[in-house]
This record gives C-alpha cells, structure tokens and sequence, in this order.
C-alpha cells in the first residue's frame, strides 16, 4: 500500500461575522466559531501505480484530503500514512518522493523562463545534471514545449504554462503524483494532451497517481477508480464502470418514429422525458429496457430507436442531489 | 549550498527583467543621497567641525551610510507576506527545502545586485564631486565595520522575515513594514549620525536594534568609537540577533501551524 487513510477527520474553525460595521466592532470583541467540517471520518487505500480519481463538487473536501496526503494540513483526527511516512512531519526523504500540481497556483517563477524554475528543481531534488538533462528533452518532447522553455513564463499561454508546469513537477520523477484540478481552465485539445501524457507518465514510471477535477472527462478517460466525496464523506468508492451499474437504475430510450404517434400510447411503456409527436426519450428500469424496446419495434412505426446508458456525469449530479433530497447536508 | 547560489542567480536574473523599475529605484536613492550629502556640506564649515564631526568625516559617514543601506536593507522578505497570503507558501512545503533559507539567499541575490549599482553610484559621485573622504588606516576598524555589516544584513533579515510573517494572522502586512521603514529610515542612522541626538534619546537607542543596522559600523570606521564601546555594540547586536531567531523560528512554527490548520 502506497496510501493508507482512515478515519481521517479534518475540520476547520471558521468564525461567524455579522454584515456591515456592527456585525466587525462586535467580532472584535466577542468570536462566534463553528467547526465546518471539510473532510469526515473518512477511510482509503491506494496501491502502487494506481491512477484514481477523485471527484465532487466544490467545497467536497477533494483538495483538503489531497493537502492532508502531502503534508499541508495537519489533520484534526485519524492517521495517514504515505509511502510509510507521516505526511505533515514533512520529511525531506518523503517530500522527495512526491510532488504536488495545483492547476490554480503556480510553483515556476512568473518572470522568468521555464528552463530557470527546472534548474532550481534539479538543486532542491539534488538531481544529478545527466538524469536532468535526460528528463528535460524527454518531457519537453513528450509535450511537444521545447521551443518555449527559454521564454519568460509570464509570457506563455495558459496551456504553455501548465505543461511547464508538469514537467517542473516531474524533474525528480515522483513516485507519487498529486494533480489538483490540473486542467482547469484549458481548452479540450490540451486536456486531452496533458490527460495523455499523465497516463503515459503513470504507465512508464509505475507512478501513483492522484487527480482532483471536476471535469468528468478527465476522470472517466484516465482513472479506473474513483473516489466520489462530498460533504466530507466518501460516497462511493471503486471502479468507474461499477458506478453506472449501481446508480443508473435507468436506461433512456429514444424512439423517432415514421409517422406521428399520440403521447397517451407512448406513456404506457414508461416515463417519457421529452415528447414530439415523431420524437420521444423514454426512461426504462435497466432490466426492462429490452421488453419496452421490442414493444416499440413491434406497436409503433419505428424509423430509429437507440438504447443509451445515462452518463456519468449524469448519475453523478443524480448521486449528489439524492443525498441533498435525503437532507443529509453538512455539519454546521 | 548549489540549490542556494540557483536562488541567488534566479533572484539576479529576476532583477534584470525589471531593469527600468530598479533603475528608478536606484535613481530615488540617488537623489535621497545628494539631498543629505549637500545638506551636510552646507551647514558644516570648511575647516570646521559640526557635532564634532569634520567636514571630511560627515561627508564620508553619509556616503558611508548609503553603501551599508544598500548591502543591509536591500531584501525580498516583503515577498514572505504575499507568499503567505496567497498560498502560495504550498509550493514550497511541499519541497524538500528550508523556506527560510531560500529567502535569505534571495536576500544576498538582490543585495549583490544593489551593491554593485551603489558602488557605481558612489564611485561617479566621488568623480563629479570630489569630496575628501576618510580612509581608515587600520585594517582592524575595517575588519570589525564588515563584521557590524554582517550582523546588521542577519538582524535585517530577521526582522523582515518577521514582519512577512504577519501575513499568517493578519492580511494585512504592509503597514507593519511601513512604520518599520519609517523608524528605520530616521533612527538607523542614514540621514545624520545618532550620536547628535540628546543623550537619554541616546540611551534609549542604544538597547534598541534600529542603529545597529547602519550607524554603528559606520561608526566603528570612522574610528569615532572606543574599544568598550565597540565591545558593547557587538554584544547588544548580538543579543538582538539571538533573539530575533528565537522569534523568528517560533512564530515560523505557531504560523506554520496555523496555515496549515485553515485551508489555504
């Protein structure tokens, strides 16, 4: 086990202000705190070389658990072990091992060129030169950035930045990857880039990597396992495809049909979505989705009809507003 | 000590990217410099003496002053605040490396790139002006004036690294600097040598380390300083300096802590 989490508890004191001038006079004098908490109780293992996931929305607890596995945050209870290191006593040996990308802040220097911030990795990780050498071509070839690497980094593209940023990440060929949020605000030529070169990175080092995104993309194309967390508590965790089987109970069905139908006769086989009268999306129970589809084919003037799994994000939305509907919200 | 001397150079090579903004800078401290150095000019007589000061001694202590400004006060511990502030201190934790140790080399790559424009600045200065500055004879007084540098560009440092600090508890950073730069700027000792203040003043700013940070290795140059009070000096700027990291690496510690329990 590279990762070992349980029963990791993290919550933040934050105090209460009343608006306006009264409400800061008073706060001065008199705190009111609540305990938020951001990450409850929650308990993982993550193998060597596993690429996982893990999604939620914001305010989930995604990025806290992530700075509890790389020493930001002391956590308030609960033990986390990382490559058999306590994470927040940030040893220098542990720190060596990891590294950590955060698609909003950045580590290389805004005034000067990548190359610059890469020579200052290779110094703090005590890379020798020839292994640099080595990485930087390689890396830079792979994410096809040779020709900016002198150019100021203040002066580079949002996407140019984020692949230096990757590859300053990587100069001392961490066995564990901490991604979060790493392809915020690109467009999908370049997530797809830099979705292919973390999988590659993962495949050829044996790596263990872990991304936070709420980009289902990035999930659903590189992580087999996923992590779903919200209000601070793991929702579902295991493989991706399981998650389809366990939460989408429902199949969609559209239909367009020959000739126009009447709404009555379509009802009769399940709840209808949306409804033209040569145009109909039925919702059908996974297992009588086959039933309802011959009974289509069969009564009605069928020109197209197409089975399709809900997707995931879908299911995802449903996961989360379910446990609203249940009004288990979180802990104020 | 390589990873350090890559900080230094990116530091150095940072400064060049803002060669306009320096240059002005510098500029300011030029015209700061003249204002005082003719100031003194014109209140001391030719072959007089003010505040028991010759007209050659005065004129090489406020030239004096404005090279040891330069190697003390030039720093990039202003940066820890805004570090802190927006985070971006993660960067750093996570990297096998002493935060504070990379500062100070920031610290010496910013104070190099100053040093060697304030030397110009005097070396065209003393050209077009022809003052007759003091040279000190005995390598001793130089040797001890270095070492009074040292100590001060350390104090320094801390002191910087602790108002940055602020920003662990408080956003707001700069005006703590500001009223520090203010006390500086007057009790250090750049624009007139304390020692022409009343003498409970005196007193006062003796304790304190505000005067070690310019005044005093000037002093010691110039010569006008007594073994006991040299002795003395060195004790009092030695005490602060202790004292400063003591302060330093708790509040590193209490602030690190606190980072690290609220979720930036």
């Amino acid at each position: 086990m590279v990762i070992s989490v349980s029963h990791l508890t993290k919550y933040y004191q934050v105090h209460q202000k009343e608006p306006g001038f009264t409400g800061s006079l008073k706060s001065l004098f008199h705190r009111k705190y609540y305990d938020a908490k951001a990450v409850d109780d929650i308990s993982f293992t993550i193998g060597e070389g596993e690429l996982v996931g893990f999604i939620g929305p914001n305010g989930a607890g995604k990025t806290t658990t992530l700075k509890c596995l790389t020493g930001l945050l002391y956590p308030t209870s609960g033990r986390v072990q990382v490559l058999g290191y306590t994470p927040f006593e940030r040893k220098h040996a542990y720190l060596k091992q990891i590294s950590l990308v955060m698609g909003q802040k950045n580590q290389l220097w805004w005034d000067l060129p990548a190359i610059d911030s890469f020579l200052l990795n290779k110094e703090i990780y005590q890379i020798p030169t020839e292994q640099y050498t080595n990485t930087i071509v390689e890396l830079s070839e792979l994410l096809d950035v040779q020709d900016i690497l002198q150019v100021q980094v203040r002066k580079l593209s949002l996407g140019q930045r984020m692949k230096c940023e990757l590859i300053a990440a990587l100069i001392h060929r961490p066995r564990i990857l901490f991604l979060d949020e790493p392809t915020i605000g690109l467009d999908v030529m370049m997530q797809q880039k830099l979705r292919e070169f973390v999988r590659n990175y993962n495949e050829k080092y044996n790596a263990t990597v872990i991304l936070t995104s709420h980009y289902m993309k990035d999930v659903e194309e590189l992580c087999k396992r996923v992590i779903i967390i919200d209000h601070g508590k793991i929702l579902y965790d295991g493989a991706l495809a399981n998650i389809v089987k366990q939460y989408a109970r429902n199949k969609a069905i559209s239909v367009i049909f020959e000739k126009p139908v009447l709404l009555e006769d379509v009802k009769k086989l399940g709840k209808v979505v949306s409804f033209e009268p040569t145009k109909a999306i039925i919702s059908i129970p996974r297992a009588k989705s086959n039933h309802v589809a011959s009974q289509l084919l069969e009564h009605f003037p069928v020109a197209d009809l197409n089975i399709e799994e809900a997707n995931i994000e879908e299911i995802i939305r449903d996961v989360f507003s379910k446990r609203e509907g249940l009004g288990i919200k979180g802990t104020q | 000590m390589k990873l350090y001397l890559q900080v230094a150079k990116n530091t150095w090579d940072e400064m060049t990217t803002y060669r306009f903004n320096f240059l002005m800078w510098r500029l300011r401290n030029v015209l700061q410099l003249l204002t005082v150095y003719y100031l003194w000019l014109a209140v001391t007589p030719q072959n007089g003496h003010i505040f028991g000061y010759s007209r050659s001694l005065i004129l090489t202590y406020i030239l004096g002053a404005s090279l040891v400004g330069s190697i003390v006060f030039s720093s990039r511990t202003q940066e820890i605040g805004e570090n802190i502030n927006l985070g971006e201190l993660s960067q750093f934790l996570v990297k096998p490396l002493r935060y504070l140790g990379y500062w100070f080399a920031r610290d010496i790559g910013d104070k190099l790139f100053n040093i060697i424009f304030s030397l110009g600045e005097l070396t065209l200065i003393y050209l077009v002006l022809r003052p007759a500055i003091y040279l000190q004879p005995h390598i001793g007084e130089v040797l001890l004036a270095s070492l009074a540098i040292l100590l001060a560009v350390v104090m320094n440092f801390f002191i910087g690294t602790l108002l940055g600090m602020i920003a662990f508890w408080s956003p707001e950073v700069w005006a703590p600097r500001f009223i520090f730069f203010t006390l500086v700027s007057f009790f250090a000792g750049g624009l007139f040598p304390l020692n022409i203040l009343p003498l409970p003043v005196q007193y006062v700013f003796a304790l304190l380390p505000f005067g070690y940070l310019q005044y005093f290795p000037i002093e010691i140059y110039l010569g006008k300083m007594s073994p006991l009070a040299i002795a003395q000096g060195f004790g009092i700027a030695l005490l602060w300096s202790v004292l400063l990291y003591l302060l330093v690496s708790r509040v590193w510690r209490k602030g690190l802590k606190m980072y690290s329990s609220e979720g930036n």
